[in-house]
């Protein structure tokens, strides 16, 4: 990065949050400054809901994904559309109607105070942690690249983000998550374009589409019935809708985001903004890793993207077996370009016969390529374990870094950061609402001012930013960034969901039996990660199913004298 | 649960009601997903 880079990224983090920050000064009460001014219209809020669940890890490690594994990722949000109509047509009005700053809130007025601490603890606990990995999963990827320290790296993003959530509050966090998701879309586009160009002349897109089909990375769409295959059509449409139900329709990082809505038309309109581009933004950003995949068959990429893990292990002692290792590399990826050339001039002259025997080649080939980068990866995570396990996160980094002009280059940087903020603050926003709502106002100090209650929002705040910075200087992950965030959600997601669904369409459950059944949902979800391989996703759906059948079976044997207090009257 | 007249309306050019706005979503989405199955079989 050179001085213009400099110049875009912190000009355009600075402006933003300092525009923000001027924007909204003077919101004292605690309305406005939980839940916004009241005004805000559907693109705010269709803008501010993407771009709080589309974080860093989303634009810097998706990319890597379709490198690695093809388009079929883009599974996981086929479930997301019919989730927002669902929360949009049922949810949504009752949050509005009850007039709660927390999704939580409503599980008070539904149930009981027990089993609305039980959902807004579960949230802290899980989005607390998750708060952790928003900041240090772009922070680490690119210290690592950059050559920056990453405890000044997730420091200094992390100071800024509680800066100007902690001053401006929800109206500050929607504000700045317009213009941020500008600064993404326009950086992600114009890396598209510069990809576009840079790829081999005579190559046309359909020609890239039948070189990354070759490779297995243009399978969208899997039928297997395999439960051990983590993302299909099943997966995608039955996990997937459960948890977007549940991370849209009961995570308050999101709830907050559509409650400031103008009137219940501007908050479902935002939130039909999102059914409709959330799939075509995913596979795009695929896409874009799927293309990168392309460009680096005929542009020799290194033979492990995390170059700095590969230079400091070079130099200190595993340094012959990587040079051999990398001559094998780029010896096996020679031959493999050279039949992918092959293999395209027999495609333009519909010679189908010189055309499969140099896909065969090609395939061998790749084989080897494949072969030595992950040799290298075990020899490097054999000298020091606690390299990144997954070199995929550095691949549209280095792409960007190598390939993109300066300018550009400080553009997407700025659009990474842009992400890890937006996400940041709604999340930092929402542990703070629940914290001040749901536990300090609901427990502590039931009568006090509003300015009291806003001090202490803004007090709970911070306190979370600084965990979160704090988790993220401590934290040492292994697995596929944006996979961990996933599936730290799909662990309490789906009996968080159950809390919920019991408490919107079955009328009959009362408190007591919905929350001793809620905490043996989630034992036994505890109880199944450990013990079975499944997908991830299932988990949602076994959670929230086991929620509600234990809430049932619970009520019983209890009988009607354990309704809730509320049960009778709620909605 | 009655919703105020103002959010009846959509304000959306030729969908009048909700109803219509989350079938048009739903076929937005099934459109996606024979899009992704069709690009899936002609290029594995």
């Amino acid at each position: 990065m050179n001085w213009i880079d400099y110049l875009i990224l912190v000009g355009s983090l600075l402006g933003i949050a300092a525009y923000a920050i001027w924007s909204t000064r003077g919101r004292h009460d605690l309305r406005s400054y939980l839940k916004g001014s009241g005004e805000t219209k559907w693109l705010t809020i269709g803008l501010s809901v993407m771009a709080t669940q589309a974080s860093a890890i989303t634009f810097l490690s998706t990319p890597g994904q379709g490198y690695e594994s093809g388009l079929g990722f883009v599974q996981n949000y086929f479930g997301a559309p019919v989730a927002l109509i669902i929360i949009a047509a049922v949810f949504l009005p009752i949050y509005r109607r009850l007039k709660v700053y927390t999704a939580y809130e409503y599980l008070g007025h539904r149930f009981d105070p027990k089993t609305r601490l039980l959902g807004a603890g579960l949230f802290l606990v899980q989005r607390g942690l998750g708060a952790g990995i928003t900041i240090y999963a772009p922070a680490i990827v690119l210290s690592t690249v950059m050559g920056w320290r990453l405890d000044v790296t997730i420091v200094c993003s992390g100071l800024l983000v509680v800066l100007y959530t902690v001053l401006g509050g929800c109206d500050a966090v929607s504000l700045t998550q317009k213009y941020q998701i500008g600064v993404i879309f326009a950086g992600m586009l114009a890396a598209f374009i510069v990809l576009l160009a840079r790829l081999p002349a005579g190559l046309t897109f359909t020609d890239s589409l039948a070189l990354a089909g070759g490779f297995h990375r243009v399978n969208a769409v899997d039928f297997s019935l395999n439960p051990d295959r983590r993302y299909t059509i099943w997966t995608g449409m039955l996990g997937g809708l459960f948890l977007a139900l549940s991370y849209f329709g009961t995570d308050q990082s999101q709830v907050q985001r559509y409650l400031c809505g103008a009137s219940l038309r501007e908050s479902r309109l935002g939130l039909m903004f999102n059914a409709v581009f959330k799939i075509p933004m995913q596979f795009f950003i695929l896409l874009l890793g799927v293309l990168i995949f392309v460009f680096y068959q005929f542009e020799r990429p290194p033979v492990y993207f995390n170059r700095s893990a590969w230079d400091y292990q070079a130099a200190h002692g595993s340094g012959g077996r990587l040079r051999a290792l990398e001559a094998d590399f780029n010896e096996a990826h020679a031959a493999e370009r050279t039949d992918l050339r092959s293999w395209l001039e027999a495609r333009h002259a519909g010679n189908a016969a010189a055309e499969s025997a140099a896909r065969g080649a090609a395939a061998a080939a790749h084989e080897r390529v494949e072969a030595a980068r992950a040799e290298t990866g075990k020899v490097l995570r054999a000298a020091n374990p606690r390299t990144t396990a997954n070199d995929d996160d550095y691949v549209f980094i280095t792409f960007i870094l190598d390939h993109l002009p300066h300018g550009l280059i400080g553009l997407l940087v700025t659009a990474f950061f842009a992400a890890a903020l937006s996400s940041k603050a709604g999340e930092l926003n929402a542990l703070g609402s629940t914290t001040t709502v749901d536990i300090y106002r609901h427990i502590v100090k039931r009568e006090a001012s509003d300015a009291h209650y806003v001090a202490a929002s803004k007090w709970f705040t911070a306190l979370w930013g600084l965990v979160a910075i704090a988790f993220a200087l401590f934290a040492n992950l292994a697995e596929n960034l944006i996979q961990a965030v996933n599936i730290l959600g799909s662990i309490f997601y789906g009996v968080v969901l159950g809390l919920f669904l019991v408490a919107f369409f079955l009328r009959r459950i009362g408190g007591t039996a919905v929350f001793w059944g809620a905490l043996a949902a989630q034992a036994l979800v505890f109880a199944l990660y450990s013990a079975l391989p499944i997908s991830y996703l299932w988990y949602n759906v076994i959670g929230c199913a086991a929620c509600m059948a234990f809430s049932i079976i619970l009520q019983a044997v209890i009988g009607p004298g354990g309704k809730g207090p509320a049960a009778a009257a709620a909605a | 649960m009655k919703e105020p007249p103002d959010d009846k309306e959509t304000g959306l050019p030729g969908l009048r009601s909700w109803g219509r706005v989350y079938w048009v979503v739903l076929g937005i989405m099934a459109a996606w997903i024979v899009l992704l199955t069709a690009l899936t079989r002609l290029y594995s």
